[in-house]
C-alpha cells in the first residue's frame, strides 16, 4: 500500500474565472498526483466583505488588464474562457448567490455531481455567456452535468433553507480563517504543515511543495 | 543568422519583492530564450499613486504576502529574508533615491545595472539592511563592481532634473503599458504587444515566445553559437 493521499481543499466561487482555471488544472491533477481533492463551494462577495478587500474588476486598470490575462490564460490552460459582454454586471450586480447555495447542496447531498455542476455552471458564465442566477439557469446546468430533472428541482427547493444558506456561510468563513482575500484559494495539508495558496498561479509551487513534503 | 530576439521589457523595483523573483528568472532565461532583456527601473509608488494600493496595506493580503515570498524565494532560489519591520520599510523608507540611482546607471553605465540592481535587492530583501542613505546606496554600487568614484559621481547625479525626469518617463512607461503595480514584463512579439503583471506568468510567457519553461531555475545551458 502506497502512502496516504495529500488532502487539498478547493475554496472556489463560479462567479471567478481564475477559480476555473484552478479548478480544472487541479481536477486533472487529482488522477496523477497522491492527492485527495475537496471542492468547498464557497462565496467570493462574502470573502471580500469579511477581508476588508474590493474585487479587482472595481479598479479600472486590474479590470483591464484581467480581461486580457483571462483570455490568454483560458488558452494557454486550454479552458473554454469567453469574456461576457457584460463584465461588470455578471461580476458587480448579478453575483453568485443561488449558484453557490446549489453547489452547496450538491455537495452535502450529492457530491459525486459537485465536479460536474461546478463545471456547468462556469461554462454557461464564463464560457457562453449565460446567466447563471436565475432557478432555470442552474436546473439547465445541472441537468447538463446529468442530473435528473427531478434530482435538481429537488436540490433547488433546499437552496433558501437555513442547512444549506449556514453550510456557504461555514465553508465561506474557513477559507477566511485560512486566510482568503479572494478566490480561488487551494489549501495543501502536508504532513507537519498547511498551505494555503491563492490564485491558479501557484500550482508549479504546490507541485513543489507536494514533493518536497513527500511522506518518507 | 539567426532570428531576431524578441525584446522583453521588465519594470521593475527594488523595494518590490516579486520584482526580484521575476528579475532574477529573466535573467537566467536571457541566455536561453532568444530574447533581449531591456531592464527598466521604475517607481512603484509612483504607479500605484491614485490607481492602486500596496497589497500590504491589507492584512490579509500582507499576512499572505510574507509567506508567499518566503515560499516562492525558496522555490525560486533567491535568498529572500523579509525585513524585521516589514511595513516600515515598504510603506514609509521607501525606494526613490534607490530607483533614481538606478535611472542614472541605466542612462551612464547600463552594462552595471543588472549587478548593481541585484545589490540593493539583496541588501533591502536578503539581508534586512537600509537602502535610502546615501552609504547604503553607494555600498550596493561598490559591492557590485563599481569603483567609489564611479558610484559617487552617479549618485551626485540622482537629483538633477536629468535623472528624476528619466525615472518618471519609465514609470510612465509602465503605466501606459496598463500597470497597477510592479514587476511588469511587456513583451514585443510580431504583431503584438503583451503586458504581463507579476512574476507567475514567466510560463505563459514562454508559450507567447514559443519558447520552452524548464521552472524559475533552468540547468544552465551553454551560450548559444
Amino acid at each position: 500500500m502506497g502512502p496516504v493521499p495529500r488532502t487539498l481543499e478547493l475554496f472556489y466561487d463560479v462567479l471567478s474565472p481564475y477559480s476555473w482555471l484552478g479548478f480544472e488544472v487541479l481536477c486533472r491533477y487529482k488522477n496523477i498526483w497522491n492527492i485527495s481533492l475537496q471542492l468547498r463551494p464557497s462565496f467570493i462577495a462574502g470573502i471580500m466583505k469579511d477581508s476588508g478587500n474590493q474585487p479587482p474588476a472595481l479598479l479600472p486598470r486590474k479590470a483591464q488588464y484581467l480581461r486580457n490575462d483571462v483570455r490568454l490564460l483560458g488558452q494557454y490552460v486550454q479552458v473554454p474562457m469567453h469574456l461576457p459582454k457584460d463584465f461588470f454586471s455578471v461580476i458587480l450586480e448579478k453575483g453568485s448567490l443561488s449558484a453557490m447555495r446549489f453547489l452547496t447542496a450538491v455537495s452535502m447531498e450529492h457530491p459525486e455531481m459537485l465536479e460536474k455542476v461546478s463545471r456547468e455552471l462556469w461554462m454557461r458564465v464564463w464560457s457562453r455567456d449565460e446567466d447563471i442566477t436565475e432557478p432555470q439557469s442552474i436546473l439547465a446546468a445541472a441537468e447538463k452535468a446529468g442530473m435528473s430533472s427531478e434530482q435538481a428541482r429537488g436540490l433547488l427547493e433546499k437552496i433558501s433553507t437555513p442547512k444549506v444558506k449556514n453550510k456557504l456561510k461555514e465553508t465561506t468563513e474557513a477559507a477566511c480563517k485560512y486566510g482568503a482575500f479572494g478566490l480561488p484559494i487551494t489549501v495543501a495539508h502536508l504532513d507537519n504543515q498547511t498551505h494555503m495558496l491563492f490564485g491558479s498561479d501557484r500550482m508549479e509551487l504546490l507541485a513543489h511543495l507536494l514533493v518536497v513534503f513527500r511522506p518518507g
